[in-house]
Formats: structure tokens, sequence, C-alpha cells
């Protein structure tokens, strides 16, 4: 065991190898206010890497509606179950916020490498906190999720839904929440496999197995926390998300040799997307870089958070928690800082606001912005705070200045010449 | 009896044990576990390596016990050997697709899947609820006694009366399993309360006293029979003995139950030939559901076909 730095946590942690940190760090955001539960991030991952024998049931980017679902099915609840046994009670944070080394304050709970050594599977103790999900749990992504109240659990035929008529009236909420693998910092896959088989590239920080090293001992699928390495039954090796790296270096023909935002981002019918490379620090921290919408958006308006960071894995996954889901959930599934979050995110500044435009908008990764300051369109009152709003130009450039967008806050009003017959 | 398994039933399981979520398998185990596999992927040739997986699965599936725990309380079937050729088990998806069935060639060859999900094979209690039940199934179906026919419904039937009575019977049939378990100090899939419970919510439009009458003795039915069975669950409000419509009854012309017959001798004779153009053995005494008789009425008038009438 390692002590290395997990800034999400803000303290040192247990980590079976040493830091080992990659130029830039492949990084992403969900906004989960704007995610319509399309699919079309998952198809276009599939139709992409996994359509062929043996894949049928791998779904390295999914969807699924919070609270009740989860893909495999109830992934998350068992690993926070696993982690509440281990040291009941006892998983909070508290401490003061420090800028990039503690946004959140500090995690005073075990990680799923802490909790790990009271956890004796057969072969001795984990090396991450997991459990091995059944065939079952993974043979069918959105099970049931939409029901309102389960038939899951009562009888066949015309039995079913015996208590389909005690919904809860007007509580009902829920959400979608879009996921891949989080190319974690510290990856529970890498740490478990017991052949090596996984390993984190230097150029760009995306987690692969080495599909001639691996021999399917399922270990990486136990640990990960987020279920995101998969079991191939005709190779009988584990597969996973590989971060489209093709695209991300550039080598996609339409990107004429930009780096390229993952098919999934790019399908994104909802443009809740937002995919880029971030500057990593010699300790793992995020270098400055003021003008990267990601840092911006994760660094300075806090309004993106790390899915479950307790479980310690530093995902470079973040999310723009849902506005009308109740705290005490958010605040499990992304730490807390979710309520400033969601403070300044419903009544947006001029940065972010400006900002948020960038998603969707180009498949080319952005790696800087600059705001060109337009006149006010409109003031508000949002809950006794105000709100203005100024038709500000945000310009996205690649990484060789390249420009890759210019879009304005106000939409364009476009005039139709009156030569056309249907001209009004 | 032959012992079958399916490839990725018996690597699951192995699974299962090797990852902890099944107790038993030693740290040794689980690493000689997967040095056995291992070697297996030097094979190139696919079918090859997978004939050499399902060798090493099969048998660390049998080293760690799992054979005898599925089939070792075999005795307590006693027909199920000498009756099946084949008894196979494979993976379930899902709760749906879970269960036993029997096959029967033209040969009159029986073979049995059984179908389990994994996670049953977590803890050994609940996967002999499960299992005890189902071979009881099985039993029942090779048991010249019981007579079973996979016809489970009358000939006269509708659709929805045949899924309705497939409903009716398997809950009969279900009530009886559980009752003969329990009757031999086995622990059951569902007890009597449950099994009550169920039985009043799909024979509801019964008396009480009645209900509890017939869930009583098929509970504790030692002997019972498929015929019988059949009989309570599609006819369960005996109306096929009636000389004349009953409120309820289904409709001779259109199979939908009705509590609305109309008397047949006031109908127009147009309406009574258009019906008889369509219902040759059809007699008045049969009687019609108002819905029908509507039908035929405008169907006559129009002389149109009455299919085209709606
Ligand atoms: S999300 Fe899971 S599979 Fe992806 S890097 Fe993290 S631990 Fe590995
Ligand atoms: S494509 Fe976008 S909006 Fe549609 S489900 Fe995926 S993340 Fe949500
Ligand atoms: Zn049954
Ligand atoms: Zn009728």
């Amino acid at each position: 065991m390692s002590n290395v730095f997990n800034w999400q946590l803000g303290r040192e942690m247990d980590f079976p190898y040493d830091a080992a940190y990659p130029d830039q760090q492949f990084a992403f955001i969900f906004n989960l206010n704007r995610c319509i539960g399309c699919q079309s991030c998952t198809m276009a991952c599939k139709s992409t890497w996994t359509f062929s024998k043996g894949q049928e049931a791998m779904w390295w980017n999914n969807v699924e509606t919070k609270p009740y679902g989860g893909y495999p099915h109830h992934w998350d609840v068992k690993t926070l179950d696993l982690l509440e046994k281990a040291n009941p009670g006892g998983q909070t944070w508290s401490g003061t916020p420090k800028d990039l080394k503690a946004p959140y304050g500090e995690f005073k709970g075990k990680t799923i490498f802490e909790a790990a050594k009271t956890n004796i599977s057969p072969e001795g103790a984990q090396k991450a906190l997991g459990y091995l999900p059944t065939d079952e749990e993974w043979a069918a992504p959105n099970r049931y999720e939409d029901n309102p109240t389960g038939s899951e659990k009562s009888q066949r035929g015309q039995m079913s839904f015996t208590s389909g008529e005690v919904s809860a009236q007007h509580k009902t909420w829920f959400f979608y929440l879009a996921r891949i693998c989080n190319h974690c910092s510290y990856p529970a896959c890498l740490a478990a496999c017991p052949r090596n088989a996984g390993y984190k590239r230097p150029e760009d920080g995306i987690v692969l197995v080495d599909q001639e090293r691996c021999r399917g001992y399922r270990k990486c699928m136990e640990a990960c926390p987020y279920k995101k390495t998969f079991y191939r039954s005709t190779t009988r090796t584990s597969e996973k998300c590989i971060g489209c790296f093709p695209r991300v270096e550039g080598r996609d023909q339409a990107s004429g040799g930009l780096p390229m935002q993952t098919r999934c981002m790019s399908a994104c019918v909802g443009h809740i997307r937002l995919q880029g490379l971030v500057q990593l620090n010699k300790d793992g921290t995020w270098k400055e870089d003021r003008q990267n919408p990601l840092y911006y958006l994760i660094h300075v308006a806090k309004v993106a958070l790390p899915l479950y960071p307790q479980f310690g894995t530093e995902p470079n996954g973040y999310y723009i928690p849902p506005r009308w889901v109740p705290r005490p959930y958010l605040r499990q599934m992304f730490g807390p800082g979710v309520d400033a979050a969601i403070e300044r995110y419903s009544v947006p500044d001029r940065e972010l606001l400006a900002v948020l435009q960038l998603f969707g908008k180009d498949q080319r990764i952005c790696f800087r912005y600059e705001i060109k300051k337009g006149p006010k369109v409109f003031e508000t009152q949002i809950r006794g705070r105000k709100f203005e709003m100024f038709d500000d130009t945000i310009i996205g450039y690649s990484k060789d200045g390249t420009k890759i967008v210019e879009t304005k806050i106000e939409e364009p009003f476009h005039i139709r010449p009156d030569k056309h017959a249907n001209s009004i | 009896m032959h012992l079958r398994y399916d490839d990725d039933f018996v690597e699951a399981a192995a699974f299962m044990c090797a990852s902890g979520r099944r107790h038993g398998a030693t740290a040794l185990q689980v690493r000689r576990f997967h040095s056995d596999r291992e070697t297996c992927y030097a094979q190139s040739d696919v079918d090859e390596r997978n004939a050499a997986f399902f060798k090493v699965h099969l048998a660390w599936f049998r080293e760690w016990g799992l054979e005898h725990l599925l089939t070792g309380f075999m005795g307590e079937y006693p027909l199920l050997p000498g009756a099946l050729k084949v008894l196979a088990f494979r993976q379930a998806r899902g709760r749906n697709e879970e269960g036993a069935e029997l096959y029967v060639s033209t040969g009159k060859v029986r073979n049995a899947m059984v179908a389990l999900r994994m996670d049953r094979l977590e803890r050994d209690a609940p996967l002999l609820r499960f299992l005890r039940h189902e071979f009881m199934h099985l039993h029942d179906m090779v048991d010249p006694a019981f007579g079973y026919s996979p016809q489970v419904h009358l000939p006269t039937h509708n659709q929805t009366q045949q899924r309705i009575t497939r409903e009716r019977y398997r809950l009969l049939w279900d009530i009886t399993i559980d009752g003969r378990l329990t009757q031999a100090g086995r622990e059951t899939m569902a007890g009597h309360g449950q099994h009550q419970a169920i039985f009043e919510r799909a024979f509801s439009f019964w008396p009480e006293e009645k209900r509890r009458h017939v869930f009583e003795s098929h509970w504790s039915d030692a002997q019972p029979a498929h015929l019988e069975l059949l009989a309570l669950a599609a006819d369960p409000r005996d109306l096929s003995h009636a000389q004349e419509p009953l409120p309820g009854g289904s409709c001779p012309l259109c199979h939908f139950p009705t509590f609305e017959w109309v008397s047949v001798g006031g109908l127009a004779p147009d309406s009574l030939a258009s019906i008889r153009a369509h219902f040759p053995h059809w007699t008045p005494d049969q009687g019609a559901c108002k819905r029908c008789a509507e039908m035929y009425e405008v169907a006559g008038k129009f002389e149109l076909p009455a299919t085209m009438v709606v």
C-alpha cells in the first residue's frame, strides 16, 4: 500500500500502487438538469464499439433512472452498503474547503481501498472493497426503472401489481443518470487486477485493459465501484470504455487532426455533455488553467461535482446535480459540494451562463474559451436574487488555437429574404 | 438420467464461488481455479478453447459441491431418474424465465430443463426451496397418477380464457405442491398464508366458505390430479353445466363474458338470419350478449358482412 493524495477527499489515502499521473487527464462534465434519457449516447457507443458477438450485455455508456434504476442492478446501493457495513456511521465529511486541494472539505470515512482490508474474499483481503455482479444483474439495463411501483417482487400474471395504489402523491421525483467509465485517477479496476492487465495511459489518463494480458479473473469487475468493466463471454476477457481514444488523439478524419470528444459526448441530443483534457500538477491536483471550461466549471464555479467521491477512486466524471432532487440523496451521490453547486447553477452569473453554452456545440475538444461582452438584455429576480442576462459571445479554441465554437447567449434571429413565396 | 449444464451456467456458478459470493472456496482453491483457467486461453481453436473452459468450470463446479447441492436430494423424487433421459440446468436472466420445463420428443423421450437465476446459488436454503418446488412440478408431470397433459385449457376457450385458465391452474398446482412439501416437513417457496391470500384474490367470486374449503382441500391434497385441477381452473363458476345463459357466462358468439343477455325471441328475423349465417350451429336457447345482438341487428339491415359494421 502507498499513500496517495486524493484532492476530491481533501486528504491522503491508501492505494495499492505509488501515485503516477498522466501529463493531462481525460475528464468530462454531464449536466443532469438537461438529460432527457433518450439513450442516444448509449446507442452511439454501442454502434461504435460493442456491437459484436459476446458484447450483447455490454453497455460502456448507460443511462439509468434514479433513484430506482441502476446498471448492473443496484450497483451503487450495493457498494454503499458494503462501505456502511465496513464503517458503520462513519462515512462523513467535515473540515474547511480549500481551493484545488480540498474543494469539498475532508472525507473522514473509509474509501473502498481502505475498507477492503476488512472485507475478506476467498483469496484473502480484497484490493478494493467490492462485489461481483451476477450475469443476470448485467443482463438488462433499465429494468423496471420507469415503473411507478414494482411488479418485480409480486406474482406472475394477473395477480401482479399488488401495491400499485399506494404511491405517495406529488412526492415523486426522478432523474436520468448518464454514466461511462470515469477513467479514475486511482482506478480500482487497475488496482485489483492480478495480472496487471489494466493500465492508465500517460498521455491522457484513459484507462484501458490489455486484451493480451487479461485472463478473465473478473477482479476488475469486482473492484470497480462504478461497475464499468465488463466480461466478454466469447473471448473470456474484460473490456471497458476506451474513452474513444482514437478521437481524443485527433485521429478521426472529421476532426482535421484536432482532438475530438468521444462518440457519446458528440451524439448527446440534450447537449448535456462536455468532455476535455485537463492539465495536472506533479501531485495529481489540477494545474491552474483558468480559461479551460472544465477547470472553470469544476474548480472556479464549482457547479460540477464528482460521482460518489467517497469511493476514493478520484473519478474524472463530473456532474451538475439536478436541482429538484432531495438534497440528502444528492449529497450522498456527489458529496458536500451539492448545495453550493445548485445555488450557483440556479442563478448563474455572467461567466457561468456563457460557459454553459459550450456544451454540445462542437465535436472537437475545447481547451480554452474567451468571452466578448455584450449588452444587458434581461433582468429578473430568481428566488429573491437578482439575475441579469447579457448577450455575451463565447468563443472556444482547440489545442492549437483554432477557433472551434463561437456562440451568443441569445438565440440568433434570422430574417428570411422576402423573395420566397412563403416568407412573411 | 444424465445431468447436463449450459456452459455459462457452470462458468457463472464457479465464479460465484471464486468471488466469495457463495461461501466455501478456499484461497488455495481459487488460485488453482484461476491457473486451470489460464491454460485454456492458450487454445487457439475457438471450439477447443470453449470445450477446455467448460471442462475446467465443470470440474470446479463439482469440486465446490454444486452438483451435489443441485441434485443430491433427487431421492425425494423417485420417478424422475427413470422417467427423464436428461436433466439440464441453465441460467435464467430474470424471474419470469425461471422454472422447470418438460420436453417430450416425438419418440416419447422426456428431457427436463431447470432454469434459475444465479443469485439463487448464494445461499443453500432458499435454493433448495426453489429446487424442491420445481422438481415437484417435474415429478407430477411424469407421474401417471397425476395424468399431466400440456393442454391446460378447454378446446372451446378463446385466448383470454386460455390465459386465465393457465394462471388459475398454475396457482392451484402450486398450492398442492407447497402443501405436500409442507406435509413432508420441507421449507417451501411460499407458506400457507401467502398461498391463501393469492387464492382468495383469484377466486374472490366464490362465497367465503367455499373458498376456505376448496383452498384447504388442495393444500392437504396428497394426490392431486391434472384433470381435477383443470376442471376447477377452466370453469370455476361451473357455467358449462348451466341450462340457460347465466350472468358472467360467455356469449356463444363472441366468447366474452357478459352480464347482459338479450331475449333472443325479441330479435328481428333479419338479425336471426344474420347470426345463423355466421354461426350455423347456433340455436336461440344458447342466447347472445347485448353487444352481439346489436351488431347482428345492424348487419342484418345492411346486408354487409358483420365484421365490417364495427
Ligand atoms: S470507473 Fe471503474 S473501470 Fe473506469 S477507471 Fe474507474 S475503476 Fe476503472
Ligand atoms: S444522449 Fe444526452 S440527453 Fe440523451 S440520454 Fe444520453 S446524456 Fe441524456
Ligand atoms: Zn410452481
Ligand atoms: Zn357476444
